[in-house]
């Protein structure tokens, strides 16, 4: 694309100013960081996963810094998607805030669910099914890893929400993320982002004990830009649909490079509790200098 | 320190608040809060400053006050209240810190850093001049006034940030009550001197390691002061390590009218977002996970599920 032409991103049928967005997870509802980012000038937000339920989330330690990245166990909390969609979409669509909505399921019942209610909302055009959260017992990567269940979730969401387009997230935590990208894909998915959180864990070596309940937890940072940034090849490689990089973007430069792995979109992460206006420096840097254009040409 | 990281409420409609008294100043999010107090609250606004050091001096051998020039347009805050500091513009450390305000005035904001790790060491080395990224003003609760009574002050470290903030807020706004701080520390390299005593109507200090001061931990001093009646008070205020405050909570807090805390807490986004600092609170519906950070810090002691809180 050239520095002057457009930077707008389409996924499936819904077209959006630019191709950056906020990850799902730290940015909470959006609604948070109000007075640290310029929500509006956002390509998107994708909101916090939510599940049908209320979920409280995971008990004891939740965070942990590592060197260069962020171990999490927060464990999906969120408001359930009563709330949701009768007060937090509204408040973002009402402020000219563009969601992208985050929806996972602890089983098969809740998912058809929360689809429902979803599709009863009305106003969603696009949706990011989460199938690859590490830090639950149920759906999230249990779900995501296989490709079969991938291929279920995703043909029922396309089912359901006539539409609107659906894009699925998912784990790195296989042998080989094309596969589970393919089956999204023969499955109708409209996108695929990667990557979400690399399964990592850490000891209280005073305590003598894992520093999470869970033991195993989720991590995000510049740590894992190089993993997403591999994943984000393979995927363009396996899978005509467009791909959205999302994992440790922590510079502008860092965008540029999914987009040259061939990514038609960058969510930020976890950087925006430490850089929060970096998204709009990704912005401002594609508005004056275009979308880089891919150089893969395969060689997954 | 004495303030904590961070957490996202459940829901934002003010009657979902855990306790009203506590003098919530705004609601998380509130651009676009749609609940019962409707748009942006008056008070506090959040913002990211850029601000210069302005002074950097030893306290203890351990810990150190950093005194940053109050940006232009920097928010008011009332004791309780955090910063959140990004102590350099690389990605390690990675994460902001948070610190309790110790101070707030018209031309510099005060904290109190004790190195404990890469975080707070790159701020305590911080040479006049520097210039460090803040998040502020954040909390969402803050400590309700003595109102002229007596009040005993418990920091733990450098929880004594806040105590000290509140202890001249009040004076600041002509409360008369006395005011007693006991000031605990593990050794005398980390208890701190003198500078704060006319900020109180007399300070008492203790370690753990008895190299200075009472020889014992805060809450065993507390106890015997109480005993012996060299001091009294209604209201009781701490921040320290959780095991101070839990201790506080439950050996000493029935002599008191009251007892706010402000916790610490790892944190990441500070402002209720990440979901990261939770603390279960005992509410008249259940139990509840809490944001640190944007629920509180400051928490009534007597609400927080000690069993389930490290």
């Amino acid at each position: 694309m050239s520095a002057s032409g457009s930077i707008k991103v389409t996924i499936g049928d819904v077209s959006f100013d630019n191709p950056v967005f906020l990850a799902s997870g730290p940015a909470g509802y959006g609604e948070e960081y109000a007075d640290f980012v310029d929500l509006q000038r956002l390509g998107g937000i994708v909101t916090k996963t939510v599940t049908y339920e209320p979920k409280a989330g995971n008990p004891g330690t939740r965070l942990q810094e590592t060197r260069g990245g962020l171990l999490n166990s927060v464990g999906l909390e969120n408001v359930g998607a009563g709330v949701f969609f009768g007060e937090k979409l509204p408040g973002l669509l009402d402020n000219g805030i563009r969601p992208i909505v985050s929806l996972a399921a602890e089983d098969w019942d809740g998912y058809r669910r929360l689809l429902d209610a979803a599709a009863g909302a009305g106003e969603i055009d696009i949706v990011e099914l989460n199938l690859s959260c590490p830090n639950v017992d149920r759906g999230g990567m249990a779900v995501g890893t296989d490709p079969r269940m991938i291929s279920r979730y995703v043909g029922h969401a396309k089912d359901i929400l006539s539409g609107t387009a659906v894009i699925a997230k998912l784990t790195p935590n296989v042998q080989d993320i094309g596969r589970l990208a393919l089956a999204a894909e023969e499955a109708g998915a409209d996108a695929i982002t990667a990557i979400n959180t690399i399964v990592g864990m850490d000891i209280d070596i005073h305590a003598k004990r894992p520093v999470f309940k869970r033991i195993r937890a989720g991590l995000s940072g510049p740590a894992i830009f190089p993993v997403a940034l591999e994943a984000v090849w393979r995927i363009v490689n396996t899978v005509d649909i467009p791909v959205i990089g999302v994992g440790g973007i922590d510079s502008v430069d860092d965008a540029l490079k999914f987009f040259m792995a061939g990514a038609a979109a960058v969510q930020v992460g976890t950087a925006i509790f430490y850089d929060s206006r970096l998204p709009e420096k990704i912005i401002t840097e594609l508005e004056k200098n275009g979308i880089p254009a891919s150089i893969n040409r395969g060689g997954a | 320190m004495g303030a904590c990281l961070q957490t996202v409420p459940v829901s934002f409609r003010a009657e979902d608040r855990y306790d009203q008294s506590l003098g919530r100043l705004f609601l998380p999010g509130s651009m676009i809060d749609r609940g019962v107090e409707g748009d942006r609250l008056a008070g506090i606004e959040k913002g990211l400053f850029s601000a210069e050091v302005a002074g950097n001096e030893k306290l203890s051998p351990a810990c150190r006050l950093i005194r940053f020039a109050r940006p232009e347009g920097f928010p008011d805050a009332k004791p309780g209240h955090f910063v959140s500091v990004r102590v350099n513009s690389f990605s390690v450390p990675l994460l902001r810190r948070p610190y309790s305000i110790m101070d707030l005035t018209e031309t510099e904001l005060l904290l109190l850093v004790k190195v404990v790790g890469p975080g707070s060491r790159l701020l305590a080395e911080a040479a006049v001049g520097d210039r460090m990224d803040i998040a502020g003003v954040l909390g969402g609760t803050v400590f309700p006034s003595p109102a002229g009574e007596d009040a005993v002050f418990v920091g733990g470290g450098t929880g004594l940030a806040p105590m000290i903030f509140a202890a001249r807020t009040w004076k600041r706004e002509g409360n008369t009550g006395n005011s007693y701080l006991i000031h605990g520390a593990a050794t005398s390299e980390e208890l701190l001197g003198t500078f704060c005593e006319s900020d109180f109507t007399k300070v008492f200090r203790s370690t753990m390691d008895g190299s200075e001061g009472y020889d014992g931990d805060a809450v065993s001093y507390l106890q015997s002061l109480l005993n012996d009646d060299t001091i009294s008070g209604s209201k009781l205020y701490s921040c320290g390590p959780a095991g101070m405050v839990k201790a506080l909570e439950l050996k000493v807090s029935t002599r008191f009218d009251s007892h706010y805390t402000s916790l610490e807490a790892v944190m990441a986004c500070g402002v209720g977002a990440c979901r990261g600092c939770t603390v279960p609170l005992r509410e008249e519906d259940g139990r509840k996970l809490r944001a640190v950070c944007s629920d509180g810090t400051v928490f009534d002691a007597s609400q927080i599920a000690w069993e389930d809180w490290e």
